[in-house]
């Protein structure tokens, strides 16, 4: 049991058909960014949000933080999205990896699994989450 | 025959992290500057260093607003906590 990599649920392909998930700045869906301890064993296969293994510490709240949406755009033959970097300010937490989800559609949705590596932990301090850079070859979701 | 192909990819994230403080002016304007300009490793290295040099500056910039910020700030919540009668609590806020 335990984080194995960062994944795009296989959920959320078939959801993308299904016209699940909007992403745009402002007007979209509510995405949220939840943590986990490595007891989660989250892989593609994940489908919603759960509170099981979530983290809890100081500054801190179940179901996590809600990101801002950056719009999808397209470079080549590859369409992506971002979110603006999400931050936990005086926070006492340590977690392994997250979940992406769609707060805003039935069931909370899962979008992508994050993989942080290793425990990562801010005491009584900021705990920031870095999202890669918006383009073709790095953004958070991407699709070729 | 024709076939369509869709190949979905998720990022890596990076966690940074503070012990007992906030971020500093400098590390936020060193994510800033990152996140404003991205240089690809396989640039052309006359491109890389130009586009590295700008970056710099850009740094540099949004450091010092950076810094006017938390100034600002603090003479924001200095009067504030002065009007609330805490002279002492306001007189070192105002010395940080």
């Amino acid at each position: 049991m335990a984080f194995t990599g960062n994944f795009m649920c296989t959920s959320f392909k078939k959801e993308l058909m299904t016209a699940t998930h909007n992403f745009t700045n402002s007007t979209g869906n509510t995405f949220k960014i939840s943590l986990y301890d490595n007891s989660a064993s989250f892989t593609a296969a994940t489908t919603a949000y759960t509170s099981t293994n979530e983290i809890t510490g100081t500054g801190y709240s179940a179901g996590g933080g809600t990101l801002v949406n950056v719009t999808p755009t397209s470079s080549g033959t590859t369409g992506y999205t971002d979110f603006s970097d999400f931050t936990w300010s005086t926070a006492t937490i340590t977690a392994r990896g997250a979940l992406i989800y769609n707060d805003t559609a039935s069931g909370d949705p899962t979008v992508v699994v994050l993989d942080f590596l290793s425990d990562k932990t801010s005491t009584a301090g900021d705990f920031k989450i870095v999202f890669p850079t918006d383009d073709a070859s790095n953004a958070i979701i991407r699709i070729a | 025959m024709f076939i369509s192909g869709m190949n979905g990819s998720a990022g890596a994230v990076l966690v940074e992290t503070t012990q007992k403080r906030g971020f500093t002016a400098e590390e936020l304007a060193l994510s800033c500057a990152a996140k404003i300009i991205s240089v690809a490793s396989n640039a052309d290295p006359v491109i890389r260093q130009q586009a590295e040099a700008f970056k710099s500056t850009i740094e540099q910039v949004v450091l010092m607003y950076l810094k006017q910020t938390a100034k600002s700030e603090r003479t924001t919540i200095y009067n504030l906590v002065l009007d609330a009668g805490e002279m002492a609590l306001a007189e070192q806020i105002r010395r940080l």
